[in-house]
């Protein structure tokens, strides 16, 4: 995994780095800065890594919202964490569903929850949410928080 | 849709109608209308240890136009809402509707203040005729459901209510 | 083959009810007549708000929701979900347990595939295997149902072990349902696997490459029977799979009947790792008795993958250090799998695709969740 670390070294914000796998679940951690997240892919794309998913999450506080890229390597059977932060108010980013054909339903369902719009994604039709909905439920600022939860 | 006018000048035999609650009652053809989990649980009534064709229920039409009852079984979301009301529209009359499981009467485990996604329970949209609560329902129950819609249509129950020990 | 010969086409409306019994979902159909111009699922009738639902419920108050994501493979969803808290809480799980877990994901398994096959054959237009099928299930499940409680949406694992015991009659009866299952495979094999109809119906239909598994994300039967050898039970072990002697059944032909062939033998290797699950099931605790009422995990990310029966399931959960999760992101495997029917579905019969869905194994609340 090393050569991936050198390849991805020039594209990071800070060296990737390596997480316990038995703590965390995964090998390889790097914060990709946000305009070079589709060369960083293709990084591992090249190497023979597999997509699974894009999670957004909603920092607030810290005023951006981070979306997280999993990828797995079924032969070498390692993970790879790739993750950019982008802002809050008119939050974009790139689409890397050029790399990665599953990845435009990923980057719609990101869409559907947290408002990002993907630069080369062609369709932001809400994927799970109706087709006129203009709210985006799992920022922290919407509906119901986390104050009325009942301890059993 | 506008309401249908019924005509008034029908002659009403009492003896016919009973006779038309006991067929329909025999024979009552649900619709293939599974949302979630429940209905894995109907197509098990559906199979041969609950054998729900005992009571003449086991041909589920896809089409709404062949159906009578309507069973809801899952979980209603905003999307889903439009459809499920066409849907109910589309069977003729007389039809009738059980809601299955806690989604389908009251929104089920997924009320929670805030939420965007269900509408709390069937009956904010259509008039249900039978509830069966369970998450999900055993095919018992729904037996039963089917049962207690029978004996509202024909006034008469089938087989003796079970009676439990706390109701003695 | 499919040639286009008119300019004409037309819109097609599948769903959101229709008697494929996959769930609620849409898929806007641009026709030239019987072909296939092109596919585009519509998601989100049955959204249910689980990512929501997170973050608004203690890690014990989740537990309910993750067996109604996947209510076919339940219990291997729950696992999951207690994997990754007992990772970030650094809860053991004692050997009792980890064994008893096993037992009902591979039970599980096997309830889930043979209502697979069941539909997959109602599809095709023959009914008489969904009555068969339902026997088998409840055999299965009334020995899962007297220990769990649950007959289809089981809330039987804990934080730390299981819910409840298993006792010697459990065992016995376990012991006996692997060479009734068996027989039955056997049957089935026999009565509809070498039909030729069936044949027919499902060699060279959908094929998929595994560049194609690779650039969507696909993966369990689908990804292994394109030739991409990926099971999470293997490739990153969980709950003792290692100790247990099992093939991952693969085909490189990569069209319906393979995918078929696939997921009929995962019953059998399931019933392996039964068998062997079951000789010895350690004495001890079937839970921890150690694990506080409120569960606050450290501060950070983690993330867990579980073979289900549709494929490679993955939580990502964020932990902000409080009684609540801040972030739990389900990585769905259906949805991957369904994202590549629009490239492969072009230029098909309309029949073919719905014998191409069931190939693929589809449950639908567990893609909108």
């Amino acid at each position: 995994m090393n050569d991936i670390v050198s390849l991805l070294t020039p594209l990071s914000v800070h060296t990737p780095r390596f997480v316990t796998y038995t703590e965390k679940g995964w090998h390889l951690d790097a914060l990709i800065v946000t305009e070079r997240i589709i060369d960083a892919t293709r990084v591992l794309a090249d190497a023979g890594y597999t997509l699974e998913t894009i999670t957004g999450v909603d920092w607030p506080e810290q005023g951006n919202i981070e979306l997280v890229y999993d990828l797995f390597h079924s032969d070498r059977r390692e993970r790879a964490v790739l993750r950019v932060r982008i802002g809050r108010d008119g939050a974009e980013a790139k689409s890397i569903s050029s790399l990665f054909s599953g990845a435009a339903w990923h980057e719609r369902e990101a869409h559907d929850f947290f408002g990002v719009r993907f630069e080369g994604l062609a369709d932001h039709t809400p994927l799970l949410l109706a087709e006129d909905a203009d709210y985006h439920p799992l920022r922290k600022d919407y509906g119901a928080q986390a104050n009325d939860v009942h301890q059993t | 849709m506008e309401p249908q006018e019924i005509p008034e000048g029908l002659i009403q035999l009492a003896v016919l109608d009973d006779l038309l609650s006991l067929c329909r009652a025999n024979s009552l053809w649900p619709l293939t209308f599974g949302l979630a989990c429940c209905a894995i649980e109907m197509m098990a009534t559906g199979a041969s240890r609950f054998d729900i064709a005992r009571f003449g229920a086991e041909v589920f039409r896809p089409s709404p136009r062949q159906a009578d009852v309507l069973i809801v079984n899952g979980t209603i979301s905003r999307k889903m809402a439009p459809s499920v009301v066409t849907l109910y529209d589309q069977i003729p009359e007389p039809k009738w509707v059980i809601a299955m499981g806690n989604c389908a009467i009251s929104g089920g485990p997924f009320v929670f203040e805030g939420q965007y996604g269900i509408i709390e329970g069937i009956d904010k949209l259509i008039p249900v005729d039978v509830y069966i609560p369970g998450c999900p329902p055993r095919p018992e129950a729904l037996i039963e459901g089917i049962l207690t819609l029978e004996e509202k249509l024909t006034g008469k129950r089938r087989f003796p209510r079970v009676e439990s020990g706390a109701q003695k | 083959m499919y040639t286009k010969h008119k300019e004409e086409t037309f819109v097609l409306n599948l769903g959101p009810q229709h008697p494929a019994t996959h769930g609620v979902l849409r898929i806007k159909l641009t026709m030239d007549g019987e072909y296939i111009v092109n596919a585009e699922p519509v998601l989100g009738y049955i959204h249910r708000m689980h990512e929501k639902m997170a973050e608004n419920r203690t890690y014990a108050q989740y537990l309910p929701n993750l067996s109604r994501l996947d209510y076919l493979g339940a219990i291997s969803f729950s696992l999951a979900h207690c994997l990754i808290v007992e990772k970030a809480c650094g809860i053991e799980v004692p050997e009792r347990a980890t064994v008893i877990r096993v037992i009902m994901a591979e039970l599980n398994r096997i309830t889930s595939h043979l209502l697979w096959f069941g539909a997959l054959i109602v599809d095709l237009g023959g009914f008489t295997p969904m009555l068969y099928i339902f026997d088998d299930r409840e055999k299965i499940i009334d020995m899962m149902d007297s220990i769990t409680g649950s007959r289809l949406t089981f809330c039987y694992l804990r934080f730390g072990g299981v819910s409840c015991d298993i006792d010697d009659t459990f065992i016995a009866g376990v012991r006996d349902i692997v060479p009734y299952m068996r027989t039955r495979l056997k049957m089935y094999h026999a009565l509809v696997s070498r039909n030729a109809i069936l044949q027919e119906r499902l060699v060279g239909i959908g094929n998929i490459t595994p560049e194609m598994c690779r650039s969507y994300g696909a993966s369990g039967a689908v990804a292994r029977a394109s030739g991409v050898k990926h099971d999470v039970r293997q490739a990153e072990p969980y709950s003792g799979y290692e100790r247990y002697d099992f093939d991952i059944p693969m085909s490189t032909d990569g069209d319906s009947m393979a995918r078929f062939s696939v997921k009929m033998e995962e019953m059998e290797q399931s019933l392996r790792i039964i068998e062997q699950a079951v000789k010895n099931v350690p004495a001890g605790a079937y839970r921890n008795g150690k694990v506080p009422r409120t569960l606050t995990p450290a501060v950070g990310d983690f993330y867990q993958a579980v073979e289900t029966p549709r494929g490679a399931f993955g939580i990502r959960m964020v932990s902000d250090g409080s009684n609540t999760p801040y972030r739990m992101k389900l990585r769905s495997p259906c949805l991957s799998n369904l994202s590549l029917l629009p490239e492969v579905v072009e230029g098909m019969l309309l029949a073919d695709m719905l014998a191409f869905m069931g190939s693929l194994d589809l449950v639908i609340p567990e893609i909108d969740r």
